[in-house]
């Protein structure tokens, strides 16, 4: 009972704490916005492709090519590439430096001539990449006639050489599914601010000591380990309540995606914090004073840059990649975007063992270090 | 009946000695003056009392129970009041005096009813639902002194709990201190004002380089210093006196200079007052008061320890 008279205790104090909220939940909110708005491009990977103009010169004399060509146009109109034939006194250069057309080609029986405006280089290499594609069809049309000019051959070259379309197939993993800049910073600020919680942590019993509290709870017939524990349990609850709240704004007011699996996810950021707040009290018994705070300071900062937290972290060799497995960002970043993202709810289990993992040897070495002190 | 019983009490930390075999016996009822300048181990014997340092050596009893053995038994039936406020801002009167209670098995009505009373004896009944950010001193200390009575404790610790205070507080306190020794409560009691401990405690005890040098009322310890006198004289002076002569003067002891005051230390059999005034009025000191005292507890304190009570 004395746990929960201590935590109460400590609830209430943190929860009449203005500066805890304006923390734990403002500060996350606003950067999510800032960084999820301003960062939008970076995290996009969609490209806009403009017009696609073709202005070009028809000298074909050859039947069959001037068939298959036909055929092309056809079928590559329907792709959204429009076709114009050019006048006979057209300087279809010209027109392409002047950026009326994408680009200008000379058809002939030897071959096609193509000049493409770099001011335009996707619609450019788009056009191009089809005409070659076409190009090659049809010299291997040509190339299998001269070999076996049989009736059947020939109705099937023709199928083959006639059947324009699907140039670009785009194939991707996850297509339906890739955070955005708002859903990446909804996740990496959150996990962020969850560890933030081995701050105020690492003042619990030191905020007693400089109150001269600890004086009446030493005297008072409350063990050490009910205090403790009343203590890690309020926090835990004060500055999960604060991560709740984050996940839900971001959720309902930025439309951040957090997928379905709830339970997943708030065990992933439940056991995050209670490593947050279990670092934090080992900084406290480990460290004197303001070396804790200035220590925890900077460990935040390294394992959050690490961790993904200010933006996203591709380097997979070298020392900073060995450093940011070890960030307890990374595990948690990690775990809940493919819970997310792959719809993946057992992606949580590691990072729950290594949180509550590290979490119990972190809270034995504090353990440890309060039964060796005289009084709190 | 004795409270509390100190035999052989021994702290170190390291190499020093903060506490020296200390034997020290308190009676129920009693106001017990517990007088020490700083470092003189005072502090350290409250904590070992307390439970909040443990024992080198020696053995406490309180209500004749190891406390040792007994922990809980011991904390349920002490009340500390700290030399510092150990209050929270954060909380009201009334949820700082019910959480501490709280903290000793009390519950419910009882709960609600203890604290009240122990608002209530400290004249902040009225004010239980306000922050202590908007008291003054003197009412933090008395909420100070609430949070520590509300389990009803046989012996109360207090330590300076008047420091700091106007002299409205420091009478409410003392007359609380009073009301709860009649109430039943054994006191202990420091103080680096002498006049208080005069005024309130039955027995005192004087602690030294961890040691009790001294113990009994307060007439006992005045009687052991009969062979020495105090005299104050009163004068006007632009210039600081020169003490150097006066302790020259034969059977003078101490003197000092304090809001144009002198007070003298002199042995007693020594007739010196008259070559203690030709030396004032020789260096040009305008006298306005005379006065010779029998000895009080500050110079017993002066005697024993060789140092004054606020040193």
């Amino acid at each position: 009972m004395n746990i929960l008279q201590i935590a109460r205790k400590e609830l209430l104090i943190h929860l009449r704490d203005k500066r805890t909220f304006i923390f734990m939940i403002a500060f996350p909110l606003v950067l999510i916005l800032i960084l999820g708005t301003a960062l939008t491009n970076a995290f996009s990977s969609n490209l806009a492709v403009g017009d696609m103009n073709l202005l070009y010169k028809d000298n074909i004399r050859n039947g069959q090519l001037a068939s298959s060509w036909g055929q092309f146009v056809q079928a590559s109109q329907q792709e959204g590439i429009t076709f114009t034939k050019a006048a006979a006194d057209e300087d279809g250069l010209k027109t392409v430096q002047d950026d009326q057309y994408t680009a200008y080609a000379e058809l002939s029986d030897d071959g096609i001539k193509y000049y493409g405006s770099p001011k335009n280089a996707i619609e450019n290499n788009i056009i191009q990449g089809m005409l070659t594609v076409y190009a090659d069809k049809f010299n291997l049309a040509a190339a299998a006639f001269k070999a076996d000019p049989s009736p059947s051959s020939v109705a099937n070259i023709t199928v083959a050489s006639g059947s324009f379309g699907n140039f670009i197939q785009e194939t991707s993993l996850n297509k339906d599914k890739q955070p955005g800049s708002i859903d990446y910073y909804a996740i990496s600020m959150t996990t962020m601010i969850a560890f933030y919680a081995c701050l105020p942590a690492s003042a619990l019993i030191q905020n007693e000591r400089t109150r001269r509290t600890a004086i009446r709870l030493g005297a008072s017939p409350v063990s050490k380990i009910e205090i403790f524990t009343g203590k890690v349990l309020a926090t835990t609850i004060v500055n999960f309540l604060c991560i709740a709240i984050v996940v839900l704004f971001s959720r309902l007011a930025f439309k951040a995606e957090w997928g379905s699996h709830y339970i997943s996810i708030a065990l992933v950021l439940l056991t995050e914090v209670v490593l947050a707040v279990s670092f934090g009290l080992a900084c406290s018994y480990l460290f004197n004073g303001g070396a804790a705070r200035a220590f925890i300071f900077i460990v935040i900062q390294v394992i959050s840059f690490v961790g993904g937290a200010y933006f996203p972290i591709d380097i997979t060799s070298g020392v900073v990649h060995q450093i940011s497995q070890l960030s307890p960002l990374r595990w948690a970043n990690q775990g809940l975007t493919q819970i997310i993202y792959s719809d993946q709810a057992s992606a949580a289990i590691p990072v729950i063992v290594l949180n509550v993992g590290l979490s119990a040897a972190l809270l034995i070495v504090s353990g440890l270090y309060m039964r060796k002190r005289e009084g709190l | 009946m004795n409270v509390l019983e100190i035999q052989g009490l021994t702290k170190k930390f390291g190499d020093f000695l903060a506490v020296d075999n200390m034997n020290l016996k308190v009676r129920e009822g009693e106001i017990f003056g517990f007088l020490g300048a700083n470092g003189a181990g005072k502090s350290t014997t409250i904590n070992m009392i307390s439970s909040l340092l443990r024992i080198t050596k020696g053995e406490i009893r309180l209500l004749g129970k190891d406390i040792a053995k007994h922990n809980r038994f011991a904390k349920m039936n002490i009340g500390i009041v700290p030399q510092d406020l150990a209050i929270y801002e954060e909380m009201t009167a009334y949820e700082n005096v019910h959480f501490f209670a709280g903290l000793y098995g009390l519950r419910g009505a009882e709960l609600k009813e203890r604290t009240f009373e122990a608002l209530e004896f400290v004249g902040l009944a009225e004010r239980a639902k306000e922050y202590p950010k908007n008291f003054s001193g003197g009412m933090k200390r008395r909420l100070n002194i609430a949070c520590a009575i509300a389990h009803k404790p046989k012996l109360i610790i207090m330590d300076e709990p008047t420091v700091g205070i106007d002299p409205q507080s420091r009478n409410y306190i003392l007359n609380s201190v009073k009301k709860l020794n009649q109430m039943g409560c054994t006191i202990i009691y420091t103080s680096h004002y002498m006049e208080e401990v005069e005024e309130i405690c039955t027995r005192i005890a004087i602690v030294d380089h961890g040691k009790i040098i001294a113990e009994g009322t307060k007439e006992q310890l005045k009687s052991t210093i009969t062979d020495t006198k105090d005299i104050r004289i009163g004068y006007k002076s632009d210039q600081p006196v020169n003490l150097k002569p006066i302790r020259l003067i034969q059977g003078v002891e101490r003197v000092m200079a304090q809001d144009q005051m002198l007070l003298i230390h002199s042995k007693a059999e020594v007739n010196n007052l008259n070559a203690i005034i030709q030396q004032l009025i020789q260096d040009e000191v305008e006298i306005r008061s005379l006065d010779e005292q029998a000895p009080n507890l500050e110079t017993v304190f002066l005697t024993l320890t060789g140092r004054n009570l606020r040193d």
